[in-house]
């Protein structure tokens, strides 16, 4: 009865609005919108917009890492941060607002728990945060710095790419600052316009010296970020912010750890290959079912995880280097021209 | 009684009808006083000698003006709340109710040609550096009736001598400087008002900023509104020196009561007169507050207090203040002042109403001012098969 009511509601809207309807707008603008998402849905006119248009794909429970509950992204990562801090004496949590819990609520508790000089709020200054990580991480203490958005993480770029990265190397390993994490909220949501949704991790994928991980999963997430916290190396872990809420899936309880620059295999093909991170993964999971379905394509999909350094071999494996516009160079190059 | 209110509304200042010779006289037979002289509360002042003066001459027609002023702004914000909860505005909306004394006090201090920046609650300084609610509300539902014609929203919105509107925090001061850099060198006259938050006085930017501004004597007016919570963290968890007007170090500083308009008005003449007899930059802390939360999403009441809030409205209030001066001084008449109200709603209504109903900017224009080329310019959207022209 809602339906027929709703249905009637936006045929109405549709016409009231003079409407080309939404559905026209998009024509001749490249990829029609309905290959990516199911047959128009009624929706009323307040919600006219797509926000989400995926649907999370949680993976089976794992059994390998001892008893598991229900978690969604947030409280993964509260997980990882609560292992960390409970086996890590040196470990400390610091950002903006993450005493009370976080705007996200990834840190939810762990101030009660842990106390309050290794749970702390940081006055509004990203670039002194991360600076000042970089120096707890060089006493040797784990760091975990928290960067509210994506978006904010210019002012910190400078530290991150001159100080963090290169630390280790100009003082001939006298030096590093490998406890250092970064965690940051991260890619579009729908409402977030310019300064809530980006996905910054271009800039930092040609910097050596840092690594920069990205889960698709709550599973995912707790081990690269612990995997993260744990490495040697100064890292930048982005969370997929539309995945907070909308991602829940069964998570271990007891820590383990995903390893770094290692990329997975989600689906096996023979004729494509479609490498995605984050969010993009269910994305590129529907249209690989798509691509199935309507054209007869058979397609790898892989989780990049790591974009820096990335899985060379995984992606490359079965995929002819040219046909995916991936142009090798170095030592790849030298074994391509081999093979040609 | 009602026959004379409604004689008494025609005859008030910038309204359309032409008055009467009977509505004149029965305005005359009220008899408002022309003018009233208030005292003001004495600024803090750091590095200065003299501050702004302790008393101040308000006439009629700029009491019924700023009243005017600054209950649009209040009612325009209470109206993009309620739109907001309607979900016809989305995305961020950050509400400046019950700091109206700043924007219309700020204005009311400088000329038309001075300029203005500030950061992302700016809803209540778009409108009085010039544009109507209609614009402000139809940018804020995404309009193309909108200023920025619907592609900027709440934190995006410009006019003549205002830039804006920034998203990130900070991000707007040093740009502050430069275009106080720009009045130096054009040799106009003018200042530029570089509005920051509690929050964003932390921020290392900010420091730049003043050093240049002092260095090159730069007609900057620095206003950090301090309305003690940076989102939800209160003044003295994040700053080591809750001063704000002294964190210029070098630059002079006063402390204004924000809440009171004839205070920030003369404070910013203060201010602006300084700045243009070429002594440099001036920093004003307006303390202040605010009734809504940081953001439409945020309640606002984890981190203070209702009864603080309830404190300040009955105690505070900006619009209160002045109407109650108004009328306990004869500039004019409670009927008076309820007449306005009743036009400032009805202008609102009509603006939410035109903001509900005007279509949607067109899909094509998503990547309209990218870049400026001449031919337009194309430019790849979320995958390479879908490109949008970047015309401007």
């Amino acid at each position: 009865m809602a339906f027929v009511a709703a249905a009637a509601g936006w045929l109405l809207r549709l016409r009231a609005a003079g409407a080309e309807g939404h559905w026209r707008r998009f024509h001749g603008v490249g990829l029609a919108r309905g290959f990516l998402h199911p047959s128009a849905t009624v929706e009323d006119a307040a919600q006219r917009r797509q926000v989400a248009h995926f649907t999370f794909q949680p993976d089976p429970e794992p059994r390998e890492y001892g008893q598991t509950q229900k978690m969604n992204l947030f409280q993964s990562i509260t997980s990882a941060l609560d292992n960390s801090l409970a086996k890590d004496p040196t470990a400390v949590i610091f950002g903006e607002d993450v005493a009370f819990g976080g705007v996200f609520r990834c840190t939810v508790g762990l101030r009660d728990k842990y106390g309050k000089d290794r749970v702390f709020n940081t006055p509004l200054c990203e670039q002194g945060i991360v600076g000042f990580g970089i120096g707890i991480a060089v006493t040797g203490a784990t760091a975990i710095a928290e960067i509210q958005f994506a978006d904010y993480i210019f002012p910190a770029f400078d530290q991150i790419v001159n100080e963090a990265a290169k630390y280790r190397y100009r003082s001939g390993d006298l030096f590093n600052c490998g406890s250092l994490t970064i965690r940051s909220p991260w890619g579009c949501v729908g409402h977030g316009a310019l300064y809530h949704s980006q996905s910054p991790e271009a800039f930092f994928a040609h910097c050596p010296g840092i690594k920069v991980v990205i889960p698709r999963s709550p599973f995912q997430a707790k081990g690269l970020l612990l995997s993260c916290i744990e490495d040697k190396n100064p890292c930048i872990f982005f969370e997929p912010k539309i995945l907070y809420r909308a991602a829940a899936e069964q998570v271990p309880i007891e820590p383990y750890n995903i390893p770094l620059s290692q990329a997975e295999v989600i689906q096996e093909g023979s004729d494509v290959t479609l490498v995605a991170w984050g969010t993009q993964v269910h994305v590129i999971r529907e249209v690989a079912s798509m691509a199935k379905e309507k054209l007869g394509v058979s397609c790898e999909v892989i989780d990049l995880r790591t974009i820096i350094p990335w899985d060379v071999d995984t992606v490359c494996k079965n995929a002819d280097p040219f046909s995916l516009g991936l142009y090798p160079t170095g030592k790849m190059k030298e074994e391509t021209n081999n093979l040609y | 009684s009602s026959i004379m209110t409604a004689h008494c509304s025609l005859s008030l200042p910038g309204s359309s009808d032409p008055p009467t010779l009977a509505s004149r006289v029965l305005v005359a037979s009220r008899n408002f006083a022309n003018d009233a002289t208030f005292e003001i509360k004495k600024c803090d002042l750091h590095r200065l000698e003299e501050g702004p003066p302790v008393t101040t001459v308000l006439t009629r027609e700029d009491g019924l003006k700023y009243y005017r002023m600054m209950q649009t702004v209040r009612r325009m914000e209470l109206k993009a709340d309620q739109l907001y909860k309607q979900k016809i505005i989305r995305g961020f909306c950050h509400l400046c109710d019950g700091q109206e004394a700043c924007c219309v006090g700020l204005e009311a201090g400088i000329n038309p040609t001075d300029h203005l920046i500030t950061a992302y609650r700016a809803h209540g300084f778009t409108f009085t550096r010039g544009l109507s609610v209609r614009e402000i509300l139809a940018e804020l539902t995404g309009r193309k009736g909108g200023c920025a014609k619907g592609k900027g929203g709440s934190m995006h919105m410009y006019a003549k001598n205002f830039y804006g509107g920034n998203g990130i925090v900070g991000a707007q001061v040093p740009l502050g400087a430069g275009i106080a850099l720009a009045c130096k060198y054009n040799g106009k006259d003018e200042v530029c008002l570089t509005l920051y938050g509690d929050g964003a006085a932390n921020q290392g930017q900010i420091f730049e900023a003043y050093n240049m501004a002092a260095l090159w004597k730069l007609p900057c007016i620095f206003i950090c509104e301090n309305n003690r919570y940076g989102m939800g963290t209160s003044v003295e968890r994040a700053a080591a020196s809750t001063d704000y007007y002294k964190r210029g170090d070098f630059i002079p500083g006063l402390r204004v009561d924000g809440m009171d308009i004839l205070c920030v008005r003369e404070a910013t003449k203060f201010a602006a007169a300084y700045c243009r007899s070429g002594k440099g930059p001036i920093l004003m802390e307006l303390q202040t507050y605010r009734y809504h939360g940081h953001s439409m999403s945020d309640p606002g009441v984890s981190y203070r207090t209702r009864e603080e809030i309830q404190e300040v409205r009955s105690k505070s209030d900006p619009i209160m203040l002045l109407k109650d001066r108004m009328v306990n001084s004869n500039l004019a008449s409670v009927e008076e002042l309820k007449e306005i109200d009743v036009e400032v709603r009805k202008e609102i209504e009509d603006a939410a109403q035109f903001a509900t109903a005007d279509p949607e900017p067109p899909l094509e224009e998503l990547g309209y001012h990218i870049y400026s080329s001449d031919p337009p310019f194309e430019v790849r959207g979320a995958n390479q098969w879908i490109k949008f022209k970047s015309v401007s």
